[in-house]
């Protein structure tokens, strides 16, 4: 695997679009995060704002706005990814990979291991924005600890992955860089139309367990809590994480079989 | 020879093993129960005319496509990206990341192959590709792109090496090259497989030959065999003694077949040529004297229009 992540390194380290679309995606994370801050702050007189919408930018809170903020910039990870790989199908490097000494599962397993290195990335971002807001934002209330409400990092590491893996997927289906980003924008739009329509009309709570959906649902909306949640929202939200998680984790295996499966026994 | 058992009868070590690979694209059949071996040490030509599954079938056996049915080995060995590693293939167009300086992308290459960089200088010396090493891919020329995909080949001085077309794009210059190149490693001892539409090329640096037409295997073998029989005698006595002359050579024990070329008598032989001597002094004999006699080798061209008719 180190000699293949080698291979991977040569092929981005002096492409330019690569580190622009890098740099975008980690910059955004803390930029996003800042920006809804910065308005938050501003939008409310002194004192009124945390009132209405709690103290969303203090820990542990942050932990949980930070995660959720940054899943509304899925887009970028996925153009990087998208990018990558279809370069390999419109360049036909991905014969010559295989042509040159690589098995098909060795080109198929590296482009999965890098998935997990730019998710992995990201969460330390986010991580590490979460930790640099709290410790700005306020001191830490009495008999609470800083990593109470870290699990929402995890839960953003599986969402991510999740997003990422579905990009890679259409991007080897696809095998164009503009009619695959077009495809994961039409679907994570049509997802979100379908689950709105379905349980809000229909009451049909099966739409929760669809790919996206599913992963959308371990990080709550963050903000206007007091507002917009029960006590008994959040016990229900409790009550099904494991089976959210175990939905999650199935459609992730769902996605590497079908592109392992795709990529070894097709013409390439 | 047809392809299939002969080939296998030869006591040299087979470099690669085609068994009955067969290929469809959907409903079309690109490939049919393709069989032939390629002996160590060999430049095996694959002919055939455009579409007739040469590519393909280089394709299947470096695992870019696969078989509908059939199967295929390398050095005697189930096949396995770890004997990849040991063939320079440069397959259909050369392929290449864009954005890259033709020097990274040989890094690429042998990295994958398991090399280190120290071959690129010289790889890159042989395909007089040195000055341009660390421009972009993508301001390359077509000559120069071909140029370097055969550079990627020789890349850790590979004994087997696996040509698709390798004179496409070159100037008259570069194509003269590339031949010399092909033969240059046939006598290092190479086992070169070289698919070709160009017959000329083929016929100049091949030792063995298998014939495609519309993926169905007519004909493998050493060029030798395939060719057997195939010499023959061009006689001329002037037009008056044309007829004659072809009365006599009708008449002749051992001719398998006449052909008027002009004005000259072309005789070909059921078994081996007849000495020139021989039917110099057999015709001079019988009262007719010639004014051109020449023993003429069919070119590999005239073979290939007749089988793929």
């Amino acid at each position: 695997m180190v000699q293949t992540l080698r291979v991977e390194w040569l092929k981005v380290r002096s492409y330019r679009t690569f580190w622009i679309l890098l740099g975008m995606t980690i910059l955004s994370i803390p930029g996003l995060t800042y920006m809804l801050f910065d308005l938050m702050k501003n939008s409310f007189p002194r004192g009124k704002g945390t009132a209405i919408l709690g103290s969303p930018f203090a820990l542990p809170d942050a932990w949980q706005t930070v995660s959720w903020n940054s899943t509304l910039l899925f887009i970028l990870p996925a153009i990087l990814i998208i990018t990558l790989t279809t370069n390999e199908f419109t360049y036909k490097t991905h014969r010559q990979n295989i042509i040159d000494g690589w098995s098909r599962g060795q080109f198929i397993g590296v482009k999965l291991f890098e998935i997990l290195l730019l998710t992995v990335l990201c969460t330390l971002v986010v991580f590490a924005t979460t930790l640099i807001f709290g410790a700005v934002v306020n001191k830490l209330p009495a008999g609470v600890t800083m990593w109470q409400g870290c699990r929402f990092l995890f839960f953003y590491f599986v969402q991510l992955i999740s997003y990422s893996t579905i990009a890679f997927l259409m991007a080897l289906l696809i095998r164009r860089a503009g009619l695959s980003i077009a495809a994961f924008l039409i679907y994570m739009l049509a997802e979100n139309i379908v689950v709105g329509i379905f349980r809000n009309l229909y009451k049909l709570n099966g739409v929760d367990y669809l790919p996206e959906e599913v992963t959308d649902r371990l990080i709550p909306q963050p903000y206007l809590r007091k507002v917009l949640q029960t006590p008994a929202d959040a016990t229900r939200w409790e009550h099904h994480l494991p089976v959210y998680l175990g939905v999650a984790a199935l459609y992730l295996i769902i996605y590497c079989v079908i592109a392992g499966k795709r990529f070894t026994t097709s013409d390439l | 020879m047809k392809g299939g058992p002969e080939g296998r009868r030869s006591g040299k070590m087979k470099i690669l093993s085609i068994q009955a690979v067969t290929k469809f694209y959907g409903r079309i059949r690109a490939l049919h129960n393709v069989t032939f071996d390629v002996p160590a040490g060999s430049v095996f030509g694959v002919l055939g005319p455009n579409g007739s599954g040469k590519t393909t079938l280089l394709g299947i056996v470096m695992d870019v496509l696969k078989a509908s049915s059939g199967q295929y080995s390398w050095f005697g060995e189930p096949p396995s990206e770890k004997q990849r590693r040991q063939i320079g293939t440069l397959l259909e167009t050369p392929n290449f990341y864009h954005y890259l300086s033709g020097e990274e992308n040989l890094r690429i290459a042998a990295a994958i192959k398991g090399r280190g960089k120290e071959d690129i200088p010289r790889v890159l010396e042989a395909v007089k590709l040195s000055e341009r090493k660390g421009s972009r891919f993508s301001t390359y020329s077509l000559g120069m792109k071909q140029r370097l995909a055969l550079a990627s080949c020789l890349l850790g001085d590979p004994r087997v090496l696996v040509f698709d077309e390798p004179t496409n794009g070159l100037d008259p210059v570069g194509i003269a090259e590339t031949r010399e190149l092909i033969r240059q490693l046939a006598r290092e001892g190479k086992t070169i497989l070289l698919a070709s539409h160009l017959l000329d090329e083929v016929e100049k640096v091949c030792t063995h030959v298998a014939i495609l037409q519309k993926g169905q295997l007519l004909m493998a073998g050493d060029v030798n065999e395939v060719l057997l029989n195939e010499d023959f005698v061009e006689l001329g006595a002037g037009p008056a003694a044309l007829e004659p002359l072809k009365r006599l050579l009708e008449s002749l024990p051992g001719v398998r077949q006449l052909k008027m070329q002009d004005e000259h008598v072309q005789v070909y032989f059921a078994d081996g040529v007849m000495d020139p001597s021989d039917l110099n002094r057999y015709c001079f004999e019988q009262g007719i004297a010639l004014k051109h006699l020449q023993l003429r080798k069919r070119s590999l061209e005239s073979k290939f229009m007749e089988i793929t008719k």
